[in-house]
């Protein structure tokens, strides 16, 4: 949800180690392997989340609408998991450690993260 | 590889050189080995043969590159295996150290003997069975796994201090999360309320220690059912013990990733056997909120090296796509640290 690196960016570092591999014309060594495994399963991952990323973000903001009051107008025009991430740092920065929220937010936030380790776990075929 | 002509001449060179340097080896030696191995985020390993006269020599290089996940002094981690040649641990003997920046390696390096063994990966199905087969065997692998690490805690503290830098628990968790801010491309929540979770929990101090600073069975060596080395000491510094144990009981250090792993603490040892032995060994009893605050401290410390790696795979300062692989580690510890809060 709150990853760095886009889905471009991934794809173009994918494609640098085919390249690298083809160009290489000579056998692999165990470094250069472990280049073309790690891109294989970057590709695979990836797959996985883009398929589950539009649900994700559609669940996680529904959840906090009804804990959020009046952050929620803001909450509802984030255009992405990393907008929502930005927003909820803020917030939890502005908030009173007491805050009955924290909790309710922290609920949503383990069931986020249970989600996404279960959505990068269903590799599409 | 045993070409002789497939060498890089000036790797092979500048590794002899080093060697020379503390009079490991004579003019004669030769480099009739060398590749560089996987694994290794921070560093970069490569493995070397080398005749001298009738000597053969197996050893292994190990540099600092540009753009490396780490800014810790390869310095100091020679430091600490040149400290750890008189203990009674499974460590490599060191031949010299080179500090340029500019070497065939890409950076400062030094050369130390390789010692026999494979490396364990506990995110692979076959390797988490091989250390349940141990555990559920003969324990070999287990009781090493304990015993080198209380050894480890039981050097003295000031000595060690003389390789390795002191950090109390603070100063170990500003440091990470300085490197966190630093290089974090987006914002996360769940890290920067982490980080006030684990300041709320500090732990009472208690007497300093050499702190490996990334102990798991993957920084060792297997032979023969047992521990046959201790790497990767470049974390390593002197501090609160406990972040060892707590950094090694993570569920990722137990081979979760997307799907769980093994139950055994670090693939291992059954937790309540590891936490009983080790007080046991050393005479320190281990309350378990503390070891979960170090635990947090420790997917911080994850957190904060991969997100390192992504700035600098972001900033085209590497290639290397592993860097942005660990990406999709993030969400997991994620989840671990979620779970070690009780949200």
């Amino acid at each position: 949800m709150f990853n760095a690196l886009r889905t471009d960016q991934l794809l173009i570092g994918i494609g640098s180690v085919l390249r690298a591999a083809a160009d290489r014309g000579a056998a692999l060594e165990d470094y250069e392997r472990s280049q073309l495994l790690s891109a294989y399963s970057v590709a695979r991952l990836l797959a996985a989340e883009n398929v589950a990323a539009p649900a994700m973000l559609a669940w996680i903001k529904g959840e906090l609408e009804p804990v959020l009051g009046d952050q929620e107008a803001q909450m509802a025009e984030a255009a992405s998991s990393i907008a929502v991430g930005e927003q909820l740092s803020l917030l939890f920065e502005q908030m009173p450690v007491d805050d009955p929220r924290r909790p309710q937010i922290y609920r949503i936030l383990r069931e986020m993260a249970d989600r996404e380790v279960a959505a990068l776990a269903a590799i599409p075929e | 590889m045993a070409d002789h002509e497939k060498i890089d001449e000036r790797k092979g060179e500048a590794l002899l050189a080093c060697m020379r340097s503390v009079g490991s080896v004579s003019d004669d030696a030769r480099v009739t080995y060398l590749e560089q191995l996987q694994g290794g985020w921070s560093r970069h390993s490569y493995i070397t043969e080398i005749k001298d006269g009738d000597r053969d020599l197996s050893c292994v290089v190990r540099a600092r590159p540009q753009g490396s996940t780490l800014d810790t002094d390869l310095g100091q981690e020679f430091r600490v295996f040149e400290l750890l040649v008189p203990e009674s641990l499974p460590t490599p003997a060191v031949h010299g150290f080179v500090a340029d920046e500019d070497t065939p390696f890409d950076g400062p390096f030094f050369v130390m003997d390789r010692l026999p063994g494979k490396a364990i990966n506990v995110w692979r199905g076959r390797d988490r069975a091989e250390l349940q087969a141990d555990w559920d065997g003969g324990r070999g692998i287990a009781k090493d796994h304990v015993d080198y690490l209380a050894a480890i805690h039981q050097i003295d503290a000031s000595r060690a201090a003389a390789a390795a830098t002191p950090r109390s628990f603070l100063e170990t968790v500003d440091h990470w999360q300085g490197v966190y801010e630093e290089n974090r491309i987006v914002r996360d929540p769940v890290i920067d309320e982490s980080y006030r979770w684990v300041r709320a929990n500090q732990p009472d101090p208690v007497e300093p220690a050499l702190v490996h600073g990334d102990y798991r069975i993957g920084n060792s060596l297997i032979e023969d059912g047992r521990i046959s080395a201790i790497l990767d000491w470049e974390l390593s510094h002197v501090g609160d013990p406990r972040f060892d144990i707590g950094y090694m009981s993570l569920n990722y250090h137990g081979g979760k990733f997307t799907t769980p792993g093994s139950e055994l603490l670090n693939a291992v040892a059954d937790h309540q056997w590891f936490a009983e032995r080790y007080s046991e060994l050393t005479g320190r009893p281990l309350d378990p909120d503390v070891v979960r605050t170090f635990s947090a401290v420790g997917a911080l410390m994850l957190v904060a090296i991969m997100t390192t790696g992504l700035r600098i795979y972001a900033e085209h300062r590497t290639t290397d796509v592993r860097l942005a692989w660990a990406r999709f580690v993030l969400p997991g510890i994620r989840q671990d640290l979620a779970g070690i809060m009780n949200w």
